[in-house]
């Protein structure tokens, strides 16, 4: 292979987008070949470059661009009842894209999680209270029994909504917060918890619940928003492990990015296994550029390129 | 941590996203299902629509649009192809219909004259993001600007296909069944791309 040859084909190189045959005769090359080994600094310099582009989406924009979506289908269905959707029977889909994003956190007003408070805590919070009720929200008949004097007894489950406020010092929001953290079908609170959670993570419950997060929602966003809390404990063994998993296993870029920036910011040698893995699994060439330099910095071997 | 009462939440929490099953329930009917494939891809979509146009109003626009034909014809999807590639490239054919549209009007661009000189409106979108460091941010800014402009020079596909590969990570291969084409194609089209950008960031390296 001569020098044009390979400068032609170091850009797909780069993005591992050519045959292992050809990553092997241009490796070959680059060992004899210093003019095609500068070449290829500068195009990897050009890369990083690119990458540095910081121009986050302005989240005003998605939420108005959700919204919008969210009327328009509504409006859609509810001029063809008999399509099958479910838009307006949906309780919790409703509420999910009216949540916003973000809530102010010394007065937090957790509509949407009323309900989850009376599920998860009923026990230490009294139960379902009377006051402040509004009418049941979700209701399943369990029994019906009709007696001899034409009376009929039916068994009705409800759960209701209510408004709980406080500040996060109380225990009550704490826990309504941490089983926010959870509520499987509403990403939208789940963000909205984590964002309120996220600048208590010294206590050991909250990064936990931060380290659950990130290793396990199903949401990018909602892993983001915790990889964001766990940022200034970088250092902390339980939090290193949960990141390391996520780099190797995450199947979000953007994700995979946060997690090496937070764990390279604070490096020592146990990475070193974790980096050179991202060497050889990972498809990203801003991860791949952020593992080589630093194997590079550890004076580690950076395994198969 | 967990009490009994979560343990059924945290196992299905504790599952991968099953995009299949996701998008069958989205089929029968199911709003929840169809709420999580949205969220799982919108930001991605936002992202190319104000890459590729530098206009948020017709960003949002495209997000409309493309989720919009997505949900009326989500019934019949026949996983023929996996369900990003039929998104992306519904939102690549309505990226491609607005540059159309933009250039019959021939507003293809969004750099404004002010009384501190030209300003790209799309660059001054505030920037999101606690404690930014000023100096940080002015090259940024002047990044973000130098790429945005070195984009503009690329013909439609070529900005394209540099965004999916690049910015979203999406391999060749795909590229290419997004845009009906071959990955050798898509190859050459990336190829083109990265040296015109190379060349016009020269100057920022």
């Amino acid at each position: 292979m001569n020098c044009a040859e390979v400068v032609k084909q170091i850009p797909m190189y780069g993005y591992g987008e050519i045959s292992a045959e050809m990553e092997e005769r241009i490796e070959s090359h680059l060992t004899e070949c210093e003019a095609c080994r500068e070449e290829l600094a500068r195009h990897r310099a050009f890369v990083d470059l690119l990458d540095e582009r910081d121009e986050p989406i302005d989240p005003t924009l998605l939420t108005t661009c959700r919204a919008d979506l969210r009327r328009q289908i509504v409006a859609e269905t509810a001029s063809r009842p008999h399509t099958g959707w479910n838009w307006l029977g949906s309780v919790r889909g409703f509420t999910a894209f009216h949540i916003p994003f973000r809530v102010p956190v010394g007065a937090i007003a957790l509509v949407a999680i009323g309900w989850i408070g009376a599920h998860y805590a009923p026990a230490r919070f009294g139960g379902v209270e009377t006051a402040g009720l509004v009418q049941p929200m979700f209701s399943n008949v369990q029994s019906v029994q009709p007696d001899s004097s034409g009376n009929v007894s039916i068994a009705v489950d409800e759960v209701h909504r209510r408004v709980v406020s406080g500040t996060f010092d109380d225990p009550r929001i704490r826990e309504l917060l941490l089983s926010a953290v959870r509520e499987e079908s509403n990403p939208g609170v789940r963000v909205e918890s984590i964002a309120v959670l996220k600048d208590s993570a010294d206590l050991q419950v909250v990064r936990q619940a931060l380290i659950d997060a990130v290793s396990h929602d199903p949401n990018p966003g909602v892993r983001l928003k915790a990889l964001e809390g766990l940022k200034q404990y970088a250092s902390d063994a339980a939090v290193r492990k949960a990141l390391a998993n996520v780099l190797l296993k995450d199947d979000n870029a953007g994700v995979r990015v946060q997690a090496i920036d937070v764990l390279t910011a604070h490096s020592d040698d146990s990475i070193v296994g974790v980096l050179q893995d991202v060497m050889q699994k990972e498809d990203d060439s801003y991860i791949r550029a952020r593992a080589r330099n630093l194997l590079e910095a550890m004076r580690a071997s950076i395994g198969t390129y | 941590m967990y009490d009994a009462a979560t343990e059924t939440v945290n196992a299905t929490l504790a599952a991968p996203l099953d995009e299949t099953g996701l998008i069958r329930a989205a089929q029968s009917g199911d709003a929840d299902a169809f709420e999580r494939l949205v969220r799982a891809y919108d930001q991605s979509v936002l992202r190319i629509a104000m890459n590729l146009l530098r206009s948020p109003d017709e960003a949002r626009d495209v997000y409309q649009e493309a989720f919009l034909k997505i949900f009326r014809n989500l019934r019949q999807f026949r996983f023929d192809c996996s369900f990003h590639t039929w998104l992306y490239r519904v939102v690549t054919n309505v990226c491609f219909d607005h540059l159309r549209r933009r250039k019959v009007r021939k507003e293809d661009s969004t750099v404004v004259e002010t009384q501190d000189g030209l300003v790209d409106q799309v660059t001054q979108i505030e920037e999101v993001g606690p404690a930014a460091n000023p100096e940080r941010q002015t090259w940024n800014r002047e990044l973000s600007a130098g790429i945005a402009a070195a984009l503009q020079e690329l013909t439609p596909r070529e900005r394209m296909v540099f965004e999916l590969r690049h910015y979203e990570g999406l391999r060749l291969r795909a590229i290419g069944e997004i845009l009906g084409t071959s990955e050798e194609a898509a190859k050459n089209c990336l190829f083109r791309a990265t040296q015109k950008m190379r060349t016009r960031l020269e100057a920022f390296v």
